[in-house]
């Protein structure tokens, strides 16, 4: 007699023949039958089955089981077949379920200390509620898209770590990132959904608004933003401050001069009459004519004596010189302590964003550069390193790169703070892959860079909408490369293959995500598509399908550990040998052969990407480690190699380096990056520094940047390189000094606990002229 | 009269880039991530030799 079961999760509970019949009756409705009796009839047969066997406690699995037999035995064969099905999948909601509990627990009760998935993005404080929560929010949407979305094959194959679908929480909801015109948003003033916002008027406007446009676009996507117009979206703003600036300075030298007692108004109107009579207006390079026709509208219509309107006006210009240079620095301070504390997805992040600047002469545009440049360099509140914006400057023959050139002075400023605060990065727009695009003062045509290295310049869908803004990656898949070389056994031909298998599987995963977005509609995207943003989206109604306008993004095919799969495939990393060099190349050519192949038959922009691999450094090498044990220079490190980059382990030259990773450059239309890893503080070797930058642009690469630690003392304000002693006031890490020390070191006395200033430290941050 | 210590606990700040971002403490890098920032070695940058001047390789 059963008179108990056990369950999956190791209870037992009293034996019930009614749950046997009711699940029979349910599989048999099912099929149309609508017999309790009969469902009772079988579930005793069942129950006689079991008993049978000699089993009086048996399992859930095993009661199952029995079910099946009997349905199958008694001729209930279609009815067996229902029951199978609803048995598979409650156990795949089952699997899902302890699978997706389990990542809960840990997410819940553990710190970020001991939870990796809580640290997979650097950038996301995985401690907090907001961040916890993000986490739930995505781990369960992985899990859904697995099981329900994708193609079984495209599931297997990520889950199984061949391929690794990037941002797979995100599958059914949105595209990475856009580089987003702020010139053409600011015109006429934009929404951001909830509110209409003017054009702004002044430099700090400009600026605040420039926060508001990343944060809003950053909602409606799961990738980075990036500006890639910065100087020139700024230079208006300047512009109207000046002519704000110049005008009250001019009525305050009329007033002293001319004896006036508030000369502001008429000041400003005056300023109007010359703007409508002549077309002309106070500007920064005060080479238009505006005070001649200004003094001869004073003299001659006013009656003014030359003289004194000569001085005042000489004052006007001195004046607002000045001044518009601190409201610059101040209007782009703000810029970067906000990108540094707004946040935006649900409060666990900043958003991720990036500026592309250095191109732009006009003094407008150059003042923007150089305080942007310097607010950096200053850091945060207390001297900090910012963290954000990634900043991109952009070199160019003839602009910037030669001395003598207009903005030579902005490349070394820039190096300059590169070398305290690690950006900015730099692009290069002299390589052939970026030249070929490249129009003078056409900012639609110099080729940008998103933080995380993604690059979107060509254009197979429309070739005469070649151009950077409205533009981003609507998705990207990276191969595991190692793995494909370790099961090739050194076979070339087998690799080569497997890649064009494993190519065609993520090409085909792509498409299919393209189709799932492309239904998306405007609606769903209230600031990128609600405003124009994206590029054709303002001719769409809120309720259109994206599917067309998508089609100016990119599909876009990853690798990583070109490295390891070298090691793998003939023994040696492109560091070590020149056959591995040609072999490497060998094989990202092919893959961007057959992205440029797949673009042309479908009409799509699919391209090739060096992945940035911020979740993805450790889970192909983890899981190719138990399938294939620890392999020399391939399995043995816990983290497969970036892309195409010599192994960081490996002693290289700075300039072998680049010579080696150039040519990987041209070769990754979708996005790439080098770094160089400089030793020492570069802001004692800044002519190192800059023949390092030349030395890339040389090797025409695309994007690159040097690494160097940056450290900081928070207790003496200390920042540069500190070991285990701080150079400053020689505390060790986590080590108390006495109060007496600090303050002589500081050189002042006020109150310690009381006080969050630092004159040392604020004396660093007072901007220096360039 | 008795001395003050302040600072006791505080930890210096070690920012690195890590896949294109900065990272502003090392605690927050995954398990791979906190290796490969661990194993990266400096690449010499060779003086006396101008812009774009280096050794066949
Ligand atoms: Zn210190």
């Amino acid at each position: 007699m059963l008179e108990s079961i056990v369950k999956r999760d190791g209870r037992e509970v009293p034996f019930s023949i009614d749950k046997i019949a009711t699940a029979i009756y349910r599989a048999a409705e099912a099929t149309g039958g609508n017999n309790y009796e009969e469902s009772l009839e079988l579930a005793s047969q069942v129950v006689n089955y079991i008993e049978q066997t000699g089993n009086t406690k048996p399992t859930v699995e095993e009661i199952q089981d029995a079910v099946e037999k009997v349905l199958i035995e008694t001729g209930h064969a279609r009815t067996a077949k229902k029951f199978i099905l609803y048995r598979s999948d409650r156990s795949k909601f089952r699997e899902m379920n302890t699978r997706l509990m389990k990542i809960y627990e840990g997410l819940t009760f553990t710190d970020a200390k001991e939870n990796d998935i809580k640290r997979e993005n650097a950038n996301i404080d995985g401690d907090t509620a907001m961040g916890t929560m993000l986490k739930y929010g995505s781990e369960g949407a992985k899990q859904f898209n697995e099981l329900y979305v994708l193609k079984p094959e495209h599931a297997k194959a990520h889950m199984e770590g061949d391929i690794h679908i990037h941002d797979l929480d995100f599958l059914t909801l949105t595209t990475t990132c856009c580089q987003i015109d702020l010139v053409k948003l600011f015109e006429g003033g934009f929404s951001t959904g909830h509110g209409y916002i003017r054009e702004p008027n002044d430099i700090a406007s400009y600026s605040s608004l420039a926060c508001i446009a990343l944060q809003s676009n950053q909602n409606d996507q799961h990738g980075g933003q990036s500006i890639p117009n910065f100087e020139t979206a700024m230079a208006p703003g300047v512009r109207k401050t000046y002519r704000k600036l110049y005008v009250s300075n001019l009525s305050k030298g009329l007033e002293l001069l001319c004896g006036y007692d508030d000369a502001l108004e008429a000041t400003k109107n005056l300023c109007k009459e010359v703007e409508a009579t002549y077309k002309v207006s106070p500007i920064l390079a005060n080479d238009n004519g505006y005070q001649e026709k200004e003094l001869e509208l004073l003299v001659n219509k006013y009656k003014l004596p030359v003289e004194a309107v000569k001085r005042a006006q000489a004052f006007a210009i001195k004046k607002a010189a000045k001044e518009i240079d601190r409201k610059t620095f101040q209007a782009m301070e703000a810029f970067v302590h906000n990108l540094n504390t707004m946040h935006s997805r649900a409060g666990a992040q900043i958003p991720f964003s990036s500026i592309n600047y250095g191109l732009d002469t006009s003094p407008e545009a150059r003042l923007v550069i150089k305080n942007v440049l310097l607010a950096t360099e200053a850091g945060m509140g207390n001297g900090e390193t910012p963290i954000f914006p990634i900043h991109i400057f952009r070199i160019k023959d003839g602009i910037n790169y030669n001395p003598g050139e207009p903005n030579y002075d902005l490349f070394k400023l820039a190096c300059r703070v590169s070398a305290k605060r690690l950006f900015p990065n730099f692009s290069f727009m002299d390589s052939p892959f970026n030249l070929q695009y490249y129009k003078e003062g056409d900012y639609n045509t110099h080729v940008a860079y998103m933080g995380c290295r993604t690059r979107v310049m060509s254009n197979v869908y429309d070739p005469s909408r070649e151009i950077v803004s409205g533009r981003g990656n609507l998705s990207f898949t990276s191969v595991n490369l190692p793995r494909l070389a370790i099961k090739a056994h050194g076979n070339v031909d087998v690799f080569f293959e497997d890649l064009d298998r494993k190519i065609d599987l993520i090409f085909d995963q792509l498409y299919d995500r393209f189709l799932i977005q492309g239904h998306r509609k405007v609606y769903n995207y209230p600031f990128l598509m609600g405003q124009g943003i994206w590029i054709d989206s303002e001719k769409l109604k809120p309720d259109d399908e994206l599917m067309e306008v998508l089609k100016h993004g990119t599909l876009t095919l990853g690798f990583i550990g070109l490295a390891e799969c070298l090691k793998a495939l003939i023994g040696a990393h492109h560091g070590e040998s020149v056959e591995a060099r040609n072999m490497g190349l060998e094989i990202v050519s092919h893959m961007r052969s057959r992205c440029d192949m797949k673009a042309k038959e479908t009409g799509l922009n699919f391209s090739l990407i060096a992945t940035p691999a911020e979740g993805l450094s450790g889970r192909f090498v983890r899981m190719d480690k138990e399938r294939y044990g620890v392999i020399p220079g391939v399995t043995d490190r816990p983290y497969y190699t970036n892309s195409f980059h010599v192994p960081v382990y490996y002693p290289i030259s700075a300039f072998e380096k680049i010579k080696i990773e150039g040519p990987y450059h041209a070769l990754t239309n979708g996005g790439h990056i080098s770094y160089i890893e400089m030793d020492g503080d570069p802001s004692e070797n800044l002519d190192a520094f800059e023949a390092v930058i030349r030395c890339m642009k040389e090797n025409n690469m695309g994007y690159a940047s040097i690494n160097h630690p940056v450290d900081r003392d928070p207790v003496c304000g200390y920042t540069g390189i500190i070991g285990d002693v701080c150079p400053r006031c020689g505390r060790h890490d986590g080590e108390g000094i006495s109060e007496e020390v600090l303050r002589r070191i500081k050189g002042y006395t006020k109150n310690l606990c009381s006080c969050d200033e630092n004159p040392l430290e604020d004396a660093d941050k007072i901007a220096n002229p360039v | 009269m008795e001395e003050k210590i302040v600072g006791e606990g505080v930890k210096f700040e070690r920012i690195r880039r890590i896949t294109g971002y900065l990272v502003g403490t090392l605690d927050r890098f995954n398990d791979a991530k906190y290796a490969e920032v661990n194993d990266r070695v400096k690449h010499q940058v060779s003086t006396g030799t101008g812009a774009g001047v280096f050794e066949k390789v």
